[in-house]
């Protein structure tokens, strides 16, 4: 039992050590291939389906996206016009398949049409009048 | 006195009551699907398996707690506590287990594939049935007689799994060695599929919708060993699988798996309720004066 929560106590530590990401810096090489990115949003325009993605985002995207998008210190701020320029598809990729590199996890495990509920939300999010995000 | 209390612990941690469940978690409770925890997560769980008594046998409540932590991306890494009380016998602590599952490819596919690897602490007592492999053993010992028998074991699985439509499909296989006998090493399956009830999430928040339920099948037995290769005396379960989101932290699951074969319980009942701490990971390395 002692040798238990010894192991258990390393191993968290050591994973908490490890996930740690201090600052974020986009990923050059993270682009969609030219047909996932060319595909359309179906429910581009539809009102239902943007509060169940504002739901959506809130759940799985917010703690590291922050809840209005601008992102915390490792994940990207979503609102800027790097993010914001790229097509529907191309943040449907991403949202999809992550990027396990930097420590985005692919969520795939949603439906398809919740993963377009996202890409719905994240549209809405408004530009950094900054421009320098995070 | 110390063989009643820690089963008792894990059994009141069971019923705790629920807060929270988190969405899309697949209902399964013996396939695992290629969806990890996601980074610096911590999903505390417990679980019940409850085995209904076969010819000569006595039913069992064989509680467990789960400690699964997102370590990166493709990293989680789980630690289990387990106990079993059996009617009209006993109830002890059967030991600890600690898993990692690696996603091996680093975006989705057709088919994507998890590896699997587990240390296990147990005793000949646990009836958990986390995993079922090898042939059906006699285990109509008393409790205390089994709790002395230690297995030093190491697990593997190759996972696989995909999603197509909303669909997972799964299928496991597992090896297994027991380091403490020669029983050869011992093989075993799991496999199964879900879909969530509803694919589209509504802007309300609600417990009862469809979209916050997932429901499926899950089939799973042993195979043999090196000493035996085949589905000669062992046991296979089918089980339909339900999955109750109850928040957005929180999940309820149910599956009776039903045996399909002669020997090991008629019905396992499984119930469980996991609850997500979000950003764990953070909030731990802030204490420690990092930057979270």
């Amino acid at each position: 039992m002692k040798l238990a929560l010894i192991l258990a106590g390393a191993t968290l530590l050591a994973g908490i050590v490890v996930a740690q990401n201090t600052q974020y810096k986009p990923d050059p090489k993270w682009v969609a291939p030219a047909d996932a990115a060319a595909k359309k949003n179906p429910l581009a325009g539809n009102a239902d389906a943007l509060g169940g993605g504002k739901k959506l985002f809130l759940r799985h995207c917010a703690e590291c996206h922050n809840g209005d998008g601008t992102g915390l210190q490792d994940a990207a701020n979503l609102t800027l016009p790097d993010v914001q320029k790229q097509s529907d598809g191309s943040i449907f990729w991403k949202v999809t398949n992550g990027n396990m590199k930097v420590g985005m996890p692919p969520f795939a495990r949603l439906s398809e049409t919740e993963r377009w509920q996202i890409v719905s939300f994240v549209r809405t999010l408004k530009a950094d009048s900054s421009g320098t995000g995070k | 006195m110390k063989s009643i209390v820690i089963p008792a612990l894990l059994s009141l941690l069971f019923f705790l009551p629920a807060q929270v469940v988190r969405a899309q978690e697949a209902p399964y409770f013996v396939t695992y699907d290629h969806h990890l925890e996601e980074p610096r997560n911590l999903e505390i769980g417990t679980s019940a398996t409850v085995g209904t008594p076969g010819a000569g046998q006595s039913a069992f409540f064989a509680p467990y707690m789960e400690l699964e932590y997102g370590v990166k991306a493709w990293w989680t890494s789980e630690l289990y506590l387990e106990g079993q009380s059996t009617v009209g016998d006993s109830g002890v602590f059967t030991g600890w287990r600690l898993e990692n599952r690696f996603r091996v490819l680093s975006r989705e596919h057709r088919i994507n594939p998890v590896l699997y690897l587990e240390y296990e602490n147990i005793n000949e007592a646990s009836h958990i049935f986390k995993e079922i492999v090898g042939n059906t053993g006699d285990a109509d010992e008393p409790v205390a007689e089994l709790s002395k028998t230690r297995a030093h074991e190491l697990e593997t699985k190759l996972i696989l799994s995909s999603d197509i439509h909303s669909w997972n499909f799964a299928e496991n296989f597992i090896v297994e060695k027991n380091l403490s006998e020669n029983e050869g090493f011992e093989f075993g399956y799991a496999v199964g599929f879900y879909r969530p009830l509803a694919t589209m999430a509504s802007a309300k928040q609600c417990r009862l919708c469809r979209e916050n339920f997932a429901a499926g099948l899950e089939m799973y037995g042993g195979l043999g060993s090196t000493l035996g290769f085949g589905l000669h005396n062992t046991t296979h379960y089918l089980a339909p699988v339900i999955a109750w989101q109850l928040s957005d932290n929180a999940s309820l699951h149910f599956a009776p798996a039903v045996r399909l074969t002669d020997v090991g319980s008629p019905v396992l009942f499984r119930i469980g309720y996991s609850y997500e701490v979000r950003g764990f990971g953070r909030k731990v390395a802030r204490l420690f004066g990092g930057k979270g």
